[in-house]
């Protein structure tokens, strides 16, 4: 019987440390459930068994021998077949082929074997083909196929290998029902066959639904291992979130709960792509967090308010008055602002003066055309003060800063003319502690000073110190609110694992 | 991150133009023989087509050579100068083993290894010690040039005349450029079926997946840059039988028209995408825009310009065709 056991894996990129120590077993005949959240290693965890990540540290032990897994092919030699979360398609090329891409039926190891090609892919197909929707065929390009049918051709293409240790990383995220339980029948015929199955999901329901024993991963460490009959959900998100689960948040909720007149932006029944029926009020002076696994919505909803995306049903008003930000240039007119942790695409202007990165905002919200540069220095050093960022002078590009001073810039260019809602969309990426800390005192600042404010973070921690009020966000919508005593990890996972 | 936008009832153009991404290449190659009958009816005669074929042979050879790059998404800045390489090994060769038949294939055949080894080199080079495609190619095209000067410094030394008479002659009265062509065809079916060109678009596709995925991707980039060589030692043999010569520097100028010909046949420089017929039709428009710009009679001071225009025209018109129809 196949048995795989990792022990004390380790891997660091560069300052993050992805995986600690990752200890995990696997018998044939079992589907094991790794669970943890956004960043705890997981998918390091199953990249190192799948040759792709070359681990700094740890053994691995197959079948009673130690291995070094050289890369992904030596991996497939070894028996271990792995869907990708993030997928390992080639989007030109065809369902068929990308089914079998890995090992390419040829003829005289030259040509293409077409009909083995179609036969053997056409049986994975047919698994899937009553619940796989409309347009997928075995010669449609994986490009036209939408989310969830190309997460069904990664499985697929796991399925081909045909081996005895197969890995699944977020196979679920993007299927609906329907999908789902046809691969799970599928996994438990594979558990039947004496596979070793490693499944990893978010969805509370699916992980009971089909696991036999599942592992906590926390903070890139394996933290404890149970039998499925012998846990329940609770103890699972308490494994999770660790010691500090209970307690209560830090930060300081507005002096007074907040009146009507003071509301700065209120939202509902929003709906678009990607989110239904969002609504939220955010008073001045109060920071409203938005929570959740990853890409539940939240981006997408903050977007849609400053007018970078569309939406389609709801309403929202600015101050008492009715407001739809046809483009992110009408948002900034009313007085909207929105910071994204994604520098390149959404805020510097690469490669010019600190200063034309600080100074668009006051262009746009004054229609100037023209200024003497020593006067718009005089404005731009103000904020670039209050926030402490490090720069030699403000002629220099932006691109000599650090990420967390490049990250200060984008925020200062809305503090020239402040805006009454700030938008934060996950804005501290990639910047370090001081950075980090420097920044929310500032929001904090910027909030009792009359600023209503809406922040969505990716790190719970960040979230449960900084936000008065927390929305749980779920597949779309918000499927909890935490306020006060309620603003503890364990309630944000719980809230966050919940079944949609 | 779930985009639910429906695919299902795409336009057949659409599909069409996704399965053959030379279509508006094609469209544009049509319009430019008409133009060329339209001011010289001589130019559609069997004769006339004859020659563009022996003077543009080379060129079809060194776009097919490009595209088998640039399906991985990588780039060969080197052609020209393997061409040059192998052109002044050949003609060195036959001048000084004699222009006897089986001499001048065996020179022949010596130049093919030539061109391998300079395809073997740049994989190497890209692939394996994986330096930038378009640096590192750039580099080996001046190191073969170098070569290339060292084994004929100044150009002129002639072919033997067993070698051009044949490139220009007839077999069976059918031009010998014309079995070329078919037998080119023939080889070209033959790769488009192998697993290699499919591995190549994987890997340009999404290089990363197709290291996750188990394929060799090193390995893969090495084979393209070689069938890369080997073409650019097939384009050197044609235009040694066009222009009956060695020239140590013949095929500089040729390295961006054979991008030029993979860009115009719908080839993405970013890989993944590319057909070599597309190269080849790609090829031809160049051909036949410089003779059109003869043609009209435009005066020879003017020639570079407006045949610059002109395929940055043919550019244009095949983004615009492919967004038209790919709507
Ligand atoms: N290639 C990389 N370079 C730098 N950091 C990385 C890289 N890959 C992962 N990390 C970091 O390592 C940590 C663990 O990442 P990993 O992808 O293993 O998390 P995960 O548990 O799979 O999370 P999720 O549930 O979001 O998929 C994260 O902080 C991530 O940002
Ligand atoms: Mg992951």
């Amino acid at each position: 019987m196949t048995e795989l056991l990792i022990r004390g894996a380790r891997k660091a990129y560069g300052a993050t440390l992805a995986l600690r120590r990752g200890d995990f077993d696997l018998k044939g005949g079992e589907v094991h459930v790794l669970i943890g959240s956004n960043g705890s290693g997981k998918s390091t965890l199953c990249k190192i068994v799948a040759g792709s990540v070359k681990p700094d540290a740890g053994e691995v032990v197959l079948n009673g021998a130690p291995v070094t897994i050289a890369g992904p092919q030596a991996s497939r030699a070894l028996g271990i077949g792995i869907f990708y979360q993030e997928l390992s398609l080639a989007a030109r090329r065809t369902v068929a082929e990308n089914i079998l891409l890995p090992e390419l039926p040829a003829t005289g190891g030259l040509f293409v074997n077409r009909r083995e090609l179609d036969e053997r892919a056409a049986r994975y197909i047919a698994e899937f083909a009553d619940v796989a929707g409309d347009g997928f065929s075995a010669d449609t390009p994986v490009l036209n196929l939408r989310a969830d049918q190309r997460q069904l051709v990664e499985i697929m293409k796991a399925l081909a290998s045909e081996a005895p240790i197969l890995i699944f990383d977020e196979p679920t995220s993007a299927l609906d029902r329907a999908q789902v339980d046809r691969f799970f029948e599928i996994l438990k015929r594979l558990k039947g066959e004496g596979r070793a199955i490693v499944f990893i999901s978010h969805r509370m329901d699916e992980i009971f639904a089909i696991g036999d024993r599942v592992t906590v991963i926390r903070d890139g460490e394996t933290v404890a291992t149970s039998n499925i009959a012998e846990t329940d959900p609770s103890t699972v998100i308490r494994q999770m979130v660790g010691d500090q689960g209970e307690l209560v948040a830090a930060a300081a909720a507005p002096a007074a709960a907040p009146g009507e007149a003071r509301i700065a932006l209120q939202v509902d029944r929003l709906g678009g792509q990607g989110f239904t029926e969002i609504s939220f009020r955010v008073a001045r002076g109060e920071i409203l967090g938005f929570g959740g696994l990853h890409g539940q919505g939240q981006s997408s909803v903050l977007r849609a308010l400053f007018g970078a995306a569309s939406h389609d049903a709801g309403s929202v008003t600015l101050d008492g008055k009715p407001y739809k930000a046809a483009s992110p240039r009408d948002a900034i007119a009313h007085g909207v602002a929105y910071v994204s942790g994604d520098r390149s695409r959404d805020g510097v202007v690469q490669g010019r003066p600190i200063l034309e990165n600080v100074t668009p905002i006051h262009f746009l919200r004054n229609r100037i055309g023209l200024v003497r540069p020593s006067a718009l220095k005089d404005k731009a050093d103000g904020p670039l003060k209050a926030l402490k960022t490090k720069f030699q002078t403000i002629d220099h590009p932006i691109n000599s800063l650090s990420g967390g001073n490049q990250q200060k810039i984008v925020i200062a260019r809305w503090l020239i003319d402040r805006p009454d809602v700030l938008l934060l969309d996950d804005p501290t990426k990639g910047i370090d502690l001081q950075a980090k800390s420097d920044l929310f005192a500032l929001i904090r600042q910027l909030a009792a000073e009359g600023m209503g404010i809406v922040l969505y973070s990716s790190e719970d921690a960040e979230l449960l110190a900084n936000a008065d009020r927390i929305l749980v966000f779920n597949s779309g919508s918000v499927t909890r609110e935490l306020r006060g005593d309620e603003r503890t990890r364990y309630n944000l996972y719980h809230a966050a694992y919940e079944a949609a | 991150m779930t985009s639910l936008s429906p695919t299902a009832d795409r336009n057949p153009f659409a599909a069409a133009l996704e399965r053959l991404p030379f279509l508006p290449a094609l469209l544009i190659l049509v319009v430019l023989v008409v133009l060329n009958g339209w001011f010289e009816p001589n130019s559609l005669s069997y004769r006339a087509i004859t020659g563009l074929v022996s003077t543009y042979l080379a060129l079809m050879m060194l776009a097919i050579a490009q595209t088998y790059v640039v399906m991985a998404g990588d780039i060969d800045l080197s052609v020209g100068a393997t061409l040059s390489l192998v052109n002044v090994v050949v003609i060195v060769l036959m001048e000084r083993w004699g222009g006897g038949g089986g001499m001048v294939l065996l020179a022949c055949f010596v130049g093919i290894l030539t061109g391998l080894a300079c395809g073997l080199i740049n994989g190497l080079v890209v692939a394996a010690l994986r330096l930038q495609a378009i640096v590192a190619t750039f580099a080996t095209s001046i190191f073969f040039t170098g070569v290339a000067l060292y084994v004929l410094p100044v150009a002129g030394t002639p072919a033997p005349a067993a070698f051009w008479r044949t490139y220009g002659g007839r077999i069976l009265e059918i031009p010998f450029v014309f079995w070329v062509v078919a037998a080119l065809a023939l080889l070209l079916v033959l790769l488009v079926r192998t697993r290699l060109t499919l591995q190549l678009l994987a890997v340009g596709d999404d290089a990363q997946g197709a290291f996750q995925s188990g394929l060799p991707v090193a390995a893969i980039r090495i084979k393209g840059y070689v069938l890369c060589g080997l073409f650019a030692a097939l384009a050197a043999l044609c235009i040694t039988g066009d222009t009956a010569s060695g020239d140590p520097l013949v095929g500089g100028k040729m390295t961006l028209y054979s991008v030029a010909a993979v860009v115009l046949g719908g080839s993405a420089l970013s890989g993944g995408k590319g057909t070599v017929v597309g190269s080849l039709v790609g090829a031809l428009i160049i051909g036949l825009i410089n003779s059109l710009v003869f043609f009209v009679g435009t005066p020879s001071e003017w020639q570079n310009l407006v045949q610059g225009l002109a395929i940055l025209i043919a550019l244009m018109a095949g983004v615009f065709v492919g967004r038209r129809v790919g709507q």
